[in-house]
């Protein structure tokens, strides 16, 4: 429409008040949102960061997001596309004008995203949109958990104008917030986004006096096209090829009250300076609200790119321009209405976790090494027990539908170079935080007896994933408190380890405890509640809901544990420094038996020492294991001839261990320790590599709380040469597909360009 | 000369590189002297600036030390300490379950501190290394909860355990306790204070609690303000003791008082090593803040632009503002400590087109002082803001920081025409004058971004321009800005040591607190009479009695639900019904001034969510001298002529007067376009523009 235009324009803007414009609109947003932060009553906006302040021009398309929560910076310009299709001839946009909009099958992840959008009017014209959401858990309808259609999660509206002409409504004002339990908390967080907007609309109007409306046009154009250069000239300077990720969710099956799987299949293809996502394969809907609508997918897919791939490319929607993506429509990540999708973010966080995964790998055979990260997106890794969304009446009387948002201090992954940062956060919230257990306290009847590190919950490897975390704490205060409640799932949701390492540590299953006010009691003799304890029934019985309710009753005197996940691991564990895991193991980050069974490390006694001498004699014996137990799945561990050992040299490295080299004939995927020859180079190497299956069941110390089955396996694949561990890929068999996952297929035509 | 009894007060700024001196006699003459800063011996530097001191004032230093009735001091002991990582071996000792909090960081602490473009690279940034680490982290059983009612009782056995653990095993010097909700219930707190002089009679031990460090809620930020306490602790104390003894032994007779980052200064015995943070940028607000009450100004941006950096801080209504959970190295700590912000703009500030895009990039990295910019020639091979200065003429390739460095113009153009002008199409000059715009842009949008998050509007300020380079730019930022008067101070280079010298004891307690409004005003007044009390003591300490303290009185208010407050100053000292209807009225106003008229929403409640309190003895300020002698013909300053590009709507070279600042008069004027040269900085002066030379030799630029 515009493009021809587009290319015009941008080609005559003055570079210095490009770059005065580019960042003074920055600071309107940053300002925008600090002021969301200061004014919200949403502890996850103001602590945890998840809000926005974002422009776009006069057709809804973004020129720029602030930091924020990313995830609702790709969602508002599908929201003002739409309202100008709606409600342009009726009621039409007027100057002074805000409406607040929820509907995720439009725009945004689900009912909770609630975004206020403007339009901005200058001499008369409306010449740009602005938008600002936030996080507002509490929408009326059901708790959270127990929805199945969409009616059931609160309101969800299209578009309603709660400022007209500068007027506030304070009809549509209270029609929203009383259809909430909390009206004061949604109405400040509405008057927030109202705030938010009028401080960067004023402003944004300053900067169109500074800059006359024509240039104000042309450089949004500008930061459109320019974002779009970057993105292509980023994807041009990487290796063309298909990479392939397959990871899992669980969520309730209603019928039989048990634990159900879901796998999230993302195939990525780039080719020259284009991007395609296909998500084929991907599970059915579910019948809970354990769905993503498709624009929560599109939103989930931008903001994974943005913080991996992407970083450095100016937040506009030119960056997606190149990025093309299919999703089939019934499945989880394209809910037909009118689905329910309470849980889309979840959903979403594993879908990150899925483009995370292929971007790592692609950017790993690029040798950008900084920006490769074995990352879980945050959140849980085994679901099951009671969960954070809390519901009920406060201390004080209030009826409330909120979240305890520990979820946001989940560990980071492993690098090419070190550890996964412990508690670094989340992939979605470039700047997420955690609140204060202090503050926590002071509005949730809680009272918490441990907020710690998790050892051996993250993923293991050369470079371990960066801890999670856990909580225990005690429903104290309130007589009406309850969770959303999930049956045990016996498979890992989402992350990955990369290059051999692990996609997550030891299953952390949620537990309940119904431990009575007298635990209290038992505290001022002395006792503390522990993990194991709780475990092993020391704090009272250990509490299953008959019938796998949606939600639990949490009885004053409930002891609860919960977990948040760790990252995942890169490399191969036994190669980790031995001195590291000596370390790990001084500060309570690793078992005895973890460092034994996976680091292959023999301490002294006291376990003050690494006896140098044992740890490779064991991590000898464990390598002679993979030998012996390690069998091919194509039956042999090469698909070459014999006699081609010598002449190769490197073309691409483009796994911590393996290559694709040439011997000026051929290429082959090779190991860069012992030279061994896999196969071609556009065959999977994992047909030929030592392959071995492992159940979750033999793998896990843990039984799951449920005395249910785990339902998944790790494969694993060593080098038949040198026996080191290639990767662990997780399959679920009853979902099928192939288990044998072909996760890296580098072109060679370009390579070969390139080379030659 | 000075008479054999001309009293002095004396203000010493330890910096990074110079250590400065101001002296004051009480009717409000002032000297001033330097040294170089000696960092393996912070107290020698300081020793030697006096020397010099004295060798200005004509005295020998044992005369200036024992006339001194003041003697203040602010040094980087503290701050470089943590920078280096130079404190000593610390255990934590916390509520047990919550061992990890100085590691979780709250999760935020993986970004605290970093700039934005840096945060952006997530899959790149890392936590700082904890300043404990988790082996010395011990926790024992106790609870108190947040209404500060005590659930399970101190175990003391653990407490016990856990100090011989940390002292004989770990081998620590100092320790820090911090346990949960002991914001609202020091009572475990105090109880380990009594429990460590029965596990450490010798004293040996560096101890430091939270809760006696700050009463806000925040357990994150409030062990890390006890942590760094203890880690600087010894050092600081170390330090304090030897330079007072070094100062006795040179003469001195009266205390020695020590700059703390919340802008007063306390006695040696009564300052906490913590508060010793941001001390020199606390000294140059105070001098700020005095400066303002003298020429009448109530709200003031302070702008310093150095190599790397450019920091900008306010004093609205007269009074500096404290940030809320300070971040210092990265740490978030809980101390009243002066907001300044920072961002990556200064004259080592490197410009570059991007590739791709052709985009004109101007920050944040920085050359800075080594190789430092092209016109250095020192190897620097980047364009930086410097470059774009010289090349524009705003500074004299001969005359750079009074002449104490040569700068290579050619080299300078020729870099820019190759790696911008060329790039972008344009000629050099064009280039270097896009790069001044650019950066003078950055610098506005951070200072407004400061100014209307306090609810104000940049026009209803001035602005006070220190730095090396912070002169050359006002005039550029100010305009973006539409702020119409720059003050460029004559003794900006000592102006720290100049804050400190006039530096009142201050003596501030923060605390958090729930009173809902309509709220009792017995409970209100009773808490505020008790923290006054507290205070009341502190400063009988400082050698104050209680009829020469004044108290300030704050409220963070804010509506029920939210966590962030609005801080209001107080107007009465106790309250009634009505007053606290009023308080409410302000609180509602102050909130529609800063997020826009019907932003308020009275039905969700609204409380008081904490209380400070500062405590002020007011010391002697120095009775800055009026000059009247008048010579209003300011031509005979002028050195010499040089072509000067001027950007804005000017947009091209004028030949222009360069004017030496020394050779001005009190009341000269000088009409733009001109260059007016100081030894320390230069400043443009644009067409249209006017500078006048105030009574206190002070420059003034009123902006076109």
């Amino acid at each position: 429409m515009t493009k021809e235009k587009t290319t015009e324009t941008a080609a005559v803007i003055d570079p210095v008040r490009y770059e005065m414009f580019l960042h003074r609109l920055w600071a309107i947003g940053e300002e925008g949102r600090m002021t969301l932060q200061r004014v919200t009553a949403s502890p996850i906006v103001s602590q945890g960061g998840e809000c926005m302040s974002s422009f776009y021009d006069s057709e809804g398309i973004m020129v720029l997001a602030c930091s924020g929560h990313l995830r609702f910076a790709a969602a508002t310009s599908d929201a003002i596309k739409n309202l100008i299709r709606w409600f342009s001839q009726s009621p039409g946009f007027y100057d002074g004008d805000q409406l607040f909009f929820n509907d995720p099958y439009v725009a945004g992840s689900h009912t909770y995203d609630m975004m206020i959008v403007k339009p901005i009017f200058y001499s008369g014209e409306l010449i740009a949109w602005m938008a600002t959401s936030t996080h507002t858990a509490d929408t009326g309808g059901m708790l959270r958990g127990g929805a199945y259609e969409i009616y059931h999660e609160g309101i969800c509206i299209p578009g309603l104008k709660v400022m007209e002409r500068g007027e506030f409504r304070e009809d549509v004002f209270k029609t929203l917030t009383e259809q909430c339990r909390d009206p004061q908390y949604v109405g400040l967080d509405l008057k927030a986004m109202i705030a938010g907007n009028n401080v960067c609309a004023k402003r944004y109007q300053g900067l169109v006096d500074k800059f006359g409306q024509e240039f104000v046009q042309s450089a949004g154009e500008r930061m459109i096209l320019d974002s779009e250069t970057k993105a292509r000239a980023k994807l041009r300077s990487l290796p063309d090829g298909t990479w392939v990720a397959r990871e899992y969710v669980t969520t309730l099956d209603r019928k039989n009250r048990k634990a159900v799987a879901q796998q999230l299949v993302c195939k990525m293809t780039k080719q020259g300076d284009e991007l395609k996502f296909d998500l084929s394969g991907t599970s059915s809907q579910t019948d809970t609200d354990h769905n993503s609508t498709l624009p929560s997918t599109t939103a989930h897919i931008a903001l994974a790119l943005t913080n991996t791939l992407f970083w450095d490319v100016p937040w506009s929607d030119g960056k997606m321009r190149p990025v093309k993506i299919n999703v089939p429509e019934g499945s989880i990540l394209n809910c037909r209405y009118p689905a329910a999708c309470g849980a889309a973010p979840r959903v979403g966080n594993v879908l990150v976790s899925t483009v995370c995964e292929c971007v790592s790998k692609i950017l790993y055979a690029s040798g950008r090494f900084d920006d490769v990260n074995a990352s879980t997106t945050g959140n849980l890794a085994y679901v099951g027990g009671p969960g954070y969304f809390y519901g009920g009446h406060t201390r004080e009387g209030v009826p409330v539908a909120q979240g305890i948002y520990d979820i946001h201090g989940a560990g980071m992954g492993a690098t090419p170079h070190r550890d996964g940062v412990n508690t670094g956060g989340h992939m979605n919230i470039p700047s997420a935080g955690i609140s204060d257990i202090e503050r926590i306290e002071m509005q949730y009847p809680f009272l918490y007896f441990a907020r710690a590190h998790d050892g051996d919950g993250s993923g293991f490897g050369r470079y371990r994933g960066g801890l999670g975390s856990y909580r225990i704490y005690f429903i104290s205060g309130s007589q009406d408190c309850s969770a959303d409640y999930k049956p045990y799932g016996g498979i890992a949701q989402g992350g990955f380890g990369l290059f051999g390492g692990y996609p997550t540590g030891k299953s952390t299953p949620r537990y309940f405890v119904l431990a009575g006010l007298k635990l209290l009691d038992r505290m001022r003799q002395g006792e503390y509640p522990d993990r194991q304890g709780m475990r092993d029934g020391k704090w009272g019985t250990v509490h299953q809901p008959q019938g796998v309710p949606e939600r639990a009753s949490l009885p004053e005197g409930s002891l609860l544990i919960d977990y948040v996940a760790g990252g995942g691991g890169l490399g191969d564990s036994l190669e980790r420094d031995p001195e590291l895991v000596l370390r790990d193991y001084g500060r309570g980050w690793v078992s005895r038996e973890t460092v034994e069974k996976m680091y292959g490390v023999v301490f002294d006694r006291e376990g003050k020492a690494v006896d140098a001498g044992s740890t490779e004699q064991e991590r000898k014996r464990i390598r002679e294991v993979r030998y012996t137990k390690g069998k091919p799945y194509s039956g042999k561990t090469t698909s070459l001839e014999e006699g081609t050992a010598n002449g190769w040299r490197s073309v691409i490295r483009f796994h911590a261990v393996l290559e694709i080299a040439t011997n000026g004939r051929t290429h082959s995927i090779r190991c860069t320790r012992c030279g061994h020859l896999f196969c071609g180079a556009e065959e999977n190497y994992k047909l030929y590599a030592l392959h071995q299956v492992v159940d979750l069941n033999d793998f896990m110390p843990d039984p799951l709380p449920s005395g249910e089955p785990y339902i998944g396996e790790y494969h694993e694949y060593y080098c038949p040469g040198c026996a080191t561990h290639l990767q662990v890929d997780l399959y679920c068999p009853m979902l099928g597909g192939d288990p044998i996952l072909w996760d890296t297929r580098i072109h060679l035509d370009r390579l070969a360009a390139g080379n030659s | 000369m000075e008479s054999d009894t001309q009293q002095f007060i004396v203000g010493v700024d330890t910096g990074g590189t110079f250590t400065d001196v101001v002296v004051m006699s009480p009717s409000g003459e002032v000297w001033n002297a330097k040294a170089s800063t000696t960092p393996d011996d912070f107290s020698r530097g300081v020793m030697d600036a006096l020397l010099e001191a004295a060798r200005v004032l004509g005295v020998e230093r044992s005369q200036l030390l024992a006339r001194t009735i003041l003697f203040k001091h602010g040094s980087t002991v503290a701050t470089n300490a943590l920078i280096t990582r130079s404190g000593v071996k610390v255990g934590f000792i916390t509520t047990k379950g919550f061992e990890d909090t100085t590691e979780i960081m709250r999760a935020i602490g993986r970004v605290d501190g970093l700039s934005d473009e840096q945060i952006r690279h997530v899959t790149w940034v890392t936590k700082p290394e904890p300043l404990v680490s988790r082996e010395r982290v011990i926790g024992v059983r106790e609870r108190i909860d947040y209404l500060g009612e005590t659930v399970i009782p101190l175990n003391r056995q653990d407490v016990m355990a856990a100090i011989q653990r940390l002292v004989q095993e770990e081998k620590v010097e100092a320790i820090a306790v911090s346990f949960l909700h002991a914001w609202a219930n020091s009572a475990h707190e105090d109880e380990v204070r009594r429990l460590a002089l029965e596990a450490d009679p010798s004293g040996k031990i560096y101890w430091s609690f939270g809760s006696a460090l700050s009463q806000v809620a925040g357990e994150y930020a409030r062990a890390n303000t006890a942590i760094l306490n203890s880690f600087l602790g010894p050092t600081v104390k170390r330090y304090l003791a030897d330079l007072d003894r070094r100062l006795r032994e040179g003469g001195l007779e009266s205390p020695l008082l020590i700059m703390q980052g919340n802008g007063g200064v306390a006695h040696i015995e009564h300052t906490t090593p913590v508060a010793n943070l941001q001390s020199g940028p606390a000294g140059g607000m105070i001098a700020s803040a005095y400066a303002a009450g003298l020429l009448g100004h109530p709200n003031v941006i302070t702008t310093d632009m150095g190599g790397t950096s450019f920091d900008a801080g306010l004093i609205t209504e007269g009074y500096w503002r404290y940030a809320e959970e300070p971040i210092v190295e990265r740490f978030r700590i809980l101390q009243p400590i002066i907001d300044i912000k920072s961002i990556g703009a200064g004259g080592g500030t490197i410009a570059r087109v991007e590739a791709g895009t052709g985009r004109l990039l101007v920050g944040p990295e920085s050359a800075g002082a080594s190789p430092g910019p092209v016109c250095y020639d020192s190897g620097g091979e980047e364009i930086t803001v410097t470059d774009a200065d010289l090349i524009l003429g705003i500074i004299d390739p001969n005359y750079f920081l009074g002449g104490r460095k040569t700068l290579n113009k050619d080299k300078a153009l020729r870099c820019m025409e190759e790696k911008i002008g060329r790039r972008l199409g344009m000629d050099s000059v064009e280039a270097a004058a896009g790069i001044y715009d650019i950066i003078n842009s950055k610098m506005s949008d951070l200072i407004r971004q400061q100014v209307v998050r306090t609810g104000y509007l940049p026009e209803e300020f001035v602005i006070y321009a220190f730095g090396g380079a912070g002169p050359v730019h006002a005039g550029g930022f100010s305009a973006e800005l539409g702020i119409k008067k720059i003050y460029i101070f004559p003794t900006s280079p000592v102006f720290s040591a100049f804050g400190i010298a006039g530096a009142d004891v201050i003596h501030t307690r923060v605390m958090s607190c729930q009173y809902i409004l309509p709220a009792d005003p017995e409970a209100l007044n009773q808490r505020l009479g008790s923290i006054e009390d507290e205070l009341r003591e502190a400063m009988k300490g400082e050698g104050f009695p209680p009829e020469h303290v004044a108290f300030r009185r704050f409220f963070s208010m804010r509506y029920r639900r939210q966590t962030a407050g609005v801080e209001i100053p107080l107007a009465w000292d106790r309250f009634s019904h009505d007053r606290l209807a009023k308080l409410q009225e302000m609180f509602e106003g102050k909130y529609e001034e800063l997020y826009g008229v019907g932003a308020g929403y009275t039905k969700a409640g609204i409380e008081i969510s904490a209380i400070r309190v500062d405590a002020v003895g007011g010391v002697a300020k120095p009775q800055l001298k009026t000059q009247d002698q008048r010579s209003t013909d300011s031509s005979k300053a002028i050195k010499g002529k040089r072509e000067i590009y001027f950007t804005g709507t000017v947009r091209k070279f004028i030949d222009t007067p360069v004017y030496d600042y020394a050779r001005l008069g009190a009341n000269s004027e000088i009409a733009g376009p001109a260059i007016i040269e100081l030894p320390f900085t230069t400043t443009s002066v644009q067409p249209g523009s006017r500078v006048i030379i105030d009574e206190y030799l002070n420059l003034v630029m009123e902006v076109l």
